[in-house]
């Protein structure tokens, strides 16, 4: 296990490292950050110190060079718009998308798996065609979309929820429901594909032909079976959701670390941008890990050398 | 007994909030597309952050409302005592909201400020003017430009007055968060992309603003912005896209606001680079073919104003008499002919446009694009992403032609043609010694008789030479909540202590 762990962390650092050049490669062949810093009166010369101040005008070796060393003692530099260090903001701003998308992740596990799970019990019912409609739409609309005609109903015309920001326990559920509509849609179809094909194998005919109660077979024999799938799954939709968080966050005016991103970006704010793929990168690695972890919890027939 | 109770009874009414001479505690939400980048009024150049830190910190004197007009803020007074030095006479008993005095010392500081290489201002355009600063008395503060410069120095992009003690105790990471000024208004809190809350100065210099408390909430996208509006959540949004204009204007709660801007959109053909567009009689001709109030009635929705040169009306150094081009399809037919393209035929053009960045920028640019070339002219739009264009337009790269947009918030004719019409100026694709030698003559003439006849010469040859399509002046569009009182500015920028409520 120990072994396991350790090669595990050997290798998520190098895909760190990887992560990290190629976004630094990238960022810097995108565009010169010192045109759009400076007001649009400056002159040449100006905008020349400005490049020349803050490092631009070295080689791009030298740049990434620089970039290493100080990321290895944890600074990853200071904003260029901001002009605080470019870390900080990013994690400042991780408890929102955190919230965001937990809240999210338990609308997928809470309505996406109990919904699959029902339909597969009674499948070519109107609440198994119900369901997958309603799957249909969420898994087809762009979240984009779905955000904004979510805000028009309940928020413009019923005046039941807020339009946007953070707040209270309202200012959530729109947000959530619409970063977690997708997710939902695939985790019940999927939960409804793996019930289906648990509930026709053989030692599901054995338990009912035990006298086993309907709701026992279905969850602690049916159910513990069709999770594997189920599980990997919701892993991936993790990331999805934090990926997804982008255009939510920038919808809802939502303060997480997406809307910082997709600033950062459009502003060619490097450090920034290095800082916010860093930390999702090693989010998603440590997911990863979880997930794995939890298979040997779930399946006892699985062991880690 | 029984009288005096009464009479209490009716103070105590009077004075509660709500009453007759009691105040109703006032909030204005603001709503921008973006948050304040930093609290620190010296470290940033976008209007968004301008219209935060307004609030708290002032200037020497703000831009009137007519070119060449300036509001006294801190400075009471000015007035040139050499053809290169200007003095400031500075307004007494002001004091910063920690309780530091405002002095002559703290103007110098912010200056040093900006032009100190460790701090890596982005302003330093903003007081390239400014050669020297002398303070000879804690209310007295002097600022000397190399050469004489029409407009003095310090007038023409007035900066934000910091307290220099404070700024030196504290340092530049604690101050982009702890915003200390003079203004009407001290910081109550700031949530990153949350929002940013002001509570009213009682101690203003000013009196006590009418608003009790702004409060900034930025939303990036347009429609929220506006279901925002609408819902009551904000009582101000900018950057309406048009397709709102008439829900908003008729809703219950919201109306429209808008006001000439100082803004303005052209499109400049690289002459720099080999090409059609090097030919002055095809600039002639495109600029003959292209229908400029077609454009305005047709993608803005009448939102526009036509210009005639490049100097717009509403800036110091606009001359009337300049004729432009009217839309005139056989003038444009007799040109192309003249310069070898009968027809426009042997003619393919690009229009470089950016997406986003102008109102309707790429719309204007694909509708120019659909007139030229019904007009024989073949031309394309290739439509890029901000600052990718930025940074081509620096590098004068973007060929034959690009469109772009410029506000002086000065309102005076030096900024545009400097940055836009000379030989070094990296946004120029354009290059006249006769236009540098009067652009340099106006800059420096102190008579404003002598400077607007340059100014006319210089429109005149532009006129001639064509190193533009001149377009228009946009109309600013805002929402508001129909309680708000709101008169909006040319220069863009949004005062909660100029509205009120009610």
């Amino acid at each position: 296990m120990i072994v396991f762990l350790a090669r595990r962390a050997l290798g998520s650092i190098g895909a760190l490292i990887g992560v990290a050049v190629v976004v630094f490669v990238i960022l810097h062949l995108s565009g010169d950050p010192a045109t759009v810093m400076m007001p649009p009166e400056a002159t040449k010369a100006e905008i020349d110190a400005f490049r020349h101040a803050e490092g631009f005008d070295r080689p791009l070796l030298v740049q990434f060079g620089a970039f290493a060393l100080d990321a290895a003692h944890g600074d990853l530099g200071v904003s260029l718009r901001h002009q605080v260090p470019a870390m900080s903001l990013a994690l400042e701003r991780l408890p929102a998308t955190i919230v965001l998308a937990g809240t999210a992740f338990a609308i997928v596990v809470l309505v996406g798996v109990p919904t699959g799970v029902l339909s597969a019990l009674h499948p070519r019912t109107l609440v198994d065609y119900a369901a997958r409609a309603v799957a249909l739409i969420g898994q087809s609309a762009p979240t984009y979309w779905i955000g904004l005609m979510l805000i028009l109903l309940f928020a413009v015309r019923l005046g039941w929820l807020p339009a946007s920001g953070i707040g209270d326990w309202r200012n959530v559920v729109l947000p959530a429901a619409t970063l977690g509509f997708f997710s939902t849609a695939k985790l019940m179809r999927l939960t409804r594909a793996a019930m289906l094909d648990v509930l026709a194998a053989d030692y599901l005919r054995t338990a009912r032909a035990k006298g086993l109660t309907a709701t026992r077979v279905a969850l602690a024999h049916a159910l513990r079976n069709a999770w594997l799938p189920i599980v990997t799954q919701l892993g991936v939709e993790l990331g999805t959701l934090l990926s997804g968080a982008i255009i939510t966050e920038t919808v809802f005016a939502w303060p997480g670390v997406g809307r910082l991103a997709v600033q950062a970006v459009f502003e060619r704010d490097f450090p920034v941008v290095e800082a916010v793929v860093l930390l999702a990168a090693t989010i998603f690695v440590v997911l990863n890990l979880i997930v794995d972890l939890l298979y040997a919890v779930l399946d006892p027939r699985i062991r880690y050398a | 007994m029984q009288r005096s109770f009464v009479l209490l009874g009716c103070a105590v009414l009077a004075f509660a909030p709500g009453g007759p001479l009691g105040a109703a505690d006032t909030t204005v939400t603001i709503t921008q597309g973006v948050d304040a980048d930093t609290l620190n009024p010296l470290a940033t150049t976008i209007t968004p952050t301008f219209n935060v830190v307004q609030h708290v910190y002032e200037r020497l004197a703000d831009f009137g409302s007519r070119p060449g007009e300036y509001e006294p803020r801190l400075a009471v007074s000015w007035k040139r005592i050499s053809p290169t030095t200007i003095e400031y006479k500075l307004r007494h008993g002001v004091t910063f909201s920690n309780g530091d005095p405002f002095t002559s010392a703290d103007v110098r500081y912010t200056v040093d400020w900006i032009k100190n290489p460790a701090n890596t201002s982005r302003q330093t355009p903003y007081v390239a003017d400014i050669d020297r600063v002398d303070t000879p008395d804690p209310y007295t503060v002097r600022f000397s430009s190399k050469a004489p410069t029409a407009i003095p120095p310090g007038l023409q992009n007035p900066i934000f007055i910091v307290d220099a003690k404070y700024v030196q105790a504290k340092g530049n990471a604690y101050i982009a968060e702890h915003p200390v000024g003079t203004g009407p208004y001290v910081l109550r809190e700031w949530k990153h992309d949350d929002q940013t809350a002001f509570d009213a100065n009682p101690h203003w210099w000013g009196g006590r603003p009418k608003i009790d408390h702004v409060v900034f909430k930025p939303i990036p996208e347009a429609a929220a912005r506006v279901a925002a509006l609408r819902t009551g959540a904000t009582d101000l949004i900018t950057n309406v896209p048009s397709q709102y204009y008439d829900q908003l204007s008729s809703g219950a709660t919201t109306k429209l606001e808008a006001t000439r801007s100082l803004r303005q959109l052209f499109i400049a053909f690289n002459t720099l680079q080999p090409g059609p567009q090097q030919n002055k009689l095809v600039r002639q001709a495109i600029n003959y073919t292209v229908d400029v109030p077609a454009i305005v009635k047709n993608v803005l929705g009448g939102r526009g104003f036509e210009q005639s040169t490049p100097i717009p009306p509403n800036y110091f150094g606009y001359d009337a008499s300049v004729p432009g081009y009217k839309h005139d399809p056989t003038k444009a037919k007799a040109l192309l002919a003249k310069a070898g393209y009968p027809d426009g035929k042997g003619i393919t053009l690009v229009l470089n446009a950016p997406v986003g960045r102008y109102n309707r920028d790429r719309e204007i640019a694909e509708a120019i694009a659909g007139q030229l070339t019904s007009a024989g002219i073949a031309t394309t739009v290739r439509p890029q992403e901000w600052v990718a264009y930025s940074n081509e337009v620096n590098r004068r790269a973007l060929t034959p032609m690009y469109e772009l947009g410029w506000n002086q918030p000065s309102a005076d004719a030096d900024g545009i043609v400097t940055a836009l019409f000379t030989s070094t100026a990296p946004l120029s694709c354009y290059s006249n010694p006769e236009i540098d030698k009067l652009a340099e003559q106006a800059r420096g003439e102190l008579d404003a008789a002598k400077r607007k006849a340059l100014y006319k010469r210089i429109a005149t040859i532009l006129d001639d030479d064509a190193p533009w399509i001149v377009l228009f002046e946009y109309q600013d569009v805002y929402a508001t909540s129909k309680r708000l009182h709101f008169a909006p500015r040319g220069d863009e920028l949004i005062r909660a202590y100029e509205m009120s409520v009610g």
